[in-house]
This record gives C-alpha cells, structure tokens and sequence, in this order.
C-alpha cells in the first residue's frame, strides 16, 4: 500500500467511525486527563512551594526536578512494571496491565512537567505580587492563590505541556498497560502495534488524531500566551 | 504624646555587610516621618523589615505598649502595619477590587468591602477607575490605588516607599495632599523619601538613616 492509498484509508477510517480505532482514542484520552488531573494539583503545590521558599537543598530539589524532565518515558515504565508486578509491593492492587496502571504512569509521567513549568512561572512572576498580598493581610493559603492566579497563562502552559507529554508518550503506556485491544491500547502503543504489523492506516489515522491534539493545544499556547503579552504590555 | 512602636537594637546585615545598627527606634501615633539618607543606605530595606517582608536581628519590640517578637511576624502587627511598594504592584482585576483585596482578605462581608471602597476611592480621587483594568495605570493613578488600597485597612502604621519618586506635576502634587489626611485620621505615616515637598510639609518629623544608624533631626 503506498503512502498516498494508507492516509486515504486512515482519513476513511476515522470518518467512518469506527469503534476500534475510536475506543483507541478514547483509552488514550480517558487516562491522559485523568492521570493529569490527579497530577496537577501536587504538582502545582509543589512547584509553588519550591518556588516560594528558602530551604537547604532547594537547588538539589530543583536539579532532581528539571532532571525528571527527560527521563525516558520506558525507564517510568520499567519502575512502575517492578512496583505493580504481582510480586512488586504494590502488586496488590493489580493495577498492571490495567487502565489504572496507565493512569499511574500518566501521572507519574505528567508530573515532572507540571512541577517544573510551575515553578518556571512562579519564580518568574514579580516577588511584589506575593508581598504585597502579604502585607494587605493575605493568609499563607490566600497569597498562593494570588500568586497562581497571576502566573495562570504560565500554569495553563504547564497543564497543555503536560498533556502533551502523557499523550505522546509511548514506554510507560506499552510496558504498563501491556497493549490490550480495547482495554489499555492507547493511541501511542497502537501506532507502534501497527506499524510492526505492516498495517499503516489505522497507525496513520491515529497519527493524524495525535498531530491535531499537537495543533490544538500548541494553539491554545498560543492563544494564552498573546493574552499575557497583551496583559503585560498595556501597562 | 504616645508612642506607637518603639524597636530596640535592630541590626541588619546582607551578608557580612553591617547595613543598619539602631539602637532604638520610635514612632509616636497619627505623627509624619520622612527617613531620609543616601541611596543604598538601607530605608527601604529598614520599612520592609518593620513590615515583616525582610529578617533583621532585634532586640525587643513594643507596640501600643505591648511587647511584641518580630519574628515570627505577629497577626497584631500584620493588621496594623501596612507597607506600600515605591512601585505598587496591581493584582489582574478590576482597580475597586484591589482596593477591597486586605479586606476581602480579612473576610469582611461583602456590602462592608464596597462600602469601604467606595469610600477609599472617593478620598483618592480614583472613582472613575473603578471598573478600569490597572494595567492601563499611569504611575500617579497606581500610587493613589496603593494608598486607597492601604488606606481601607484603616492601619495604625502606613510605611511608604518613595511615594513620589517617578511622579511629576499633578500626579505627585495629589499624592503629597493625601499624606497629610492620613495623618489627621490617626494613622503614623513613614516615607522613605527624597522629595524636599514631602519633607516640608506641616508636622513632618525627619529620620536620617546615616552610616548605619538612625539620627533624629528636628
């Protein structure tokens, strides 16, 4: 099948509905949003936390950090395959080879990225906002959702980078989830299934779902980030 | 007249570097302080610290005859003392939402907080900002936003960095004929300043921050 004929056919096959490909997105999307969801709110605490505070081995903290950033995807999954096996100390659950295994993954995964982009902004943003929250008489817990709330384009980049990130991955999925038709093949671990078996289309047409997530939420980056322009340059 | 705080040996180092050593520092009630000295002689850095932004070593600390630590900073002091930045920072919401923002912050009712900032905005002149997105700011209309913003909280100790510094014409003009309203209602004003109009006026008391330590001039 050339390359012409294999992309009709996955534009075909995304048109036409059909279940299996579309039960492949939905896994895909399903435990994405779940595992960053889970992920966001102590990644967000913890990078504002680090941000914020003084402490001794701060910049260790922030070196493991920006380090978790680029450790492959497969070594998560290799860690997270020894803990969840039934002879690993979370085997209890049973969480391999299953959604749930996934969704850890995705969160450990998501994590990284969303720590350390906050924390990117948060240290960015200007001290004043938090003093001044300070002393107007802000509580602890009220300064940090004025700090928040002024750094969000750079939180909201953290949550659409983090997406980005569990929904491309492909090491963690594979050897956690285990690839099962219609229970954990996420688009990732099709894409690679598909591709070993010669089958291009359903790979293509899944590649075309990952590239228009890629434009979406690289858009939406866009959009945010013109919107802090536009705000940051009025004054 | 009664002393509002008086803070006894505090020295301030940034690192090995000695910036301040006073032996005692006193401010009286609804009185005006200029602290005056030579840039990077440590004023702003001595408000900060009475406002419990920055550490410093201290002695003791007595506040409307009540012994205090500084550090921790106390609740008592964080509801009395407010300090307003030489470039006041504005939150991203409407201009009558940072006015209300100590008080929003304190849990005050609703009808309470727009009472309090209508009134606040009216004393600054800044009524027709209200719904106005401060960053379309001019820097006169910011400062007179801090002061209202500062003003609500009715504190006992308002600490102004450089009030004036950047201002010209009207804008600084109407910044100065604020000082003195405060004063009346009974709040101690501190200004880290160089503008000779702030320093003249009427009851001002001067404080020079000189070689580390604090002089008072008449």
């Amino acid at each position: 099948m050339s390359l012409f004929d294999a992309t009709a056919h996955a534009f075909a096959l995304l048109f036409s509905g059909d279940p299996a490909l579309w039960r492949i997105i939905w896994v895909s999307l399903k435990t994405s949003v779940i595992g960053l969801l889970l992920a966001t709110p102590p990644a967000v605490l913890l990078g504002y936390a680090i941000a914020m505070h003084r402490f001794p081995g701060r910049r260790i903290v922030v070196w493991l950090a920006q380090c978790a950033l680029s450790l492959p995807t497969v070594l998560i999954g290799l860690l997270l395959y020894l803990l969840l096996s039934r002879r690993g100390p979370l085997g209890s659950l049973e969480w391999l080879f299953s959604q749930s295994g996934i969704v850890a993954g995705q969160f450990v995964v998501g994590l990284p990225v969303l720590l350390a982009f906050t924390l990117a902004a948060v240290q960015a943003l200007d001290a004043r906002y938090a003093e001044t929250a300070r002393a107007l008489g802000a509580s602890r817990w009220r300064v940090m959702t004025t700090v928040l709330h002024e750094a969000r384009y750079g939180v909201m980049a953290a949550v659409i980078s983090g997406f980005g990130r569990v929904i491309s991955e492909v090491g963690c999925a594979l050897m956690v989830g285990g690839n099962i038709e219609g229970e954990t093949r996420t688009i990732t671990t099709a894409i690679a299934l598909e591709t070993s078996k010669g089958e291009f289309a359903q790979g293509i047409a899944l590649g075309i779902v990952l590239v228009a997530l890629a434009l979406l939420m690289n858009g939406a980056l866009m959009l945010l980030q013109g919107e802090a322009h536009t705000a940051g340059g009025r004054a | 007249m009664s002393a509002l705080l008086t803070v006894r040996g505090l020295k301030k180092r940034h690192g090995e570097r000695l910036l301040f050593d006073i032996d005692a520092l006193t401010l009286d009630a609804a009185s005006a302080y200029v602290l005056t000295g030579v840039n990077g002689v440590g004023k702003s850095t001595l408000l900060r610290v009475l406002a419990g932004l920055e550490t410093a070593q201290v002695e003791s600390v007595e506040f409307e005859g009540r012994q205090l630590a500084l550090h921790p900073y106390p609740p008592q002091l964080r509801r009395a003392i407010v300090y307003v930045h030489q470039h006041p920072i504005m939150f991203s919401t409407s201009v009558a939402r940072n006015i209300g923002y100590g008080l929003t912050a304190r849990g005050e009712a609703k009808e309470q907080v727009a009472r309090a900032v209508q009134e606040a905005m009216d004393w600054a002149g800044v009524g027709y900002l209200r719904d106005t997105d401060p960053t379309r700011l001019s820097g006169g209309e910011k400062q007179r936003v801090a002061l209202a913003r500062a003003r609500v909280l009715q504190p006992r100790l308002l600490l102004l960095d450089e009030p004036t510094a950047n201002l010209d014409g009207a804008a600084r003009e109407q910044v100065i004929a604020l000082i003195p309203t405060l004063v009346d209602q009974g709040t101690t004003v501190v200004m880290a300043c160089h503008d000779r109009d702030l320093i003249g006026l009427p009851g001002v008391r001067r404080l020079k921050l000189r070689d580390g330590h604090l002089e008072y001039r008449p």
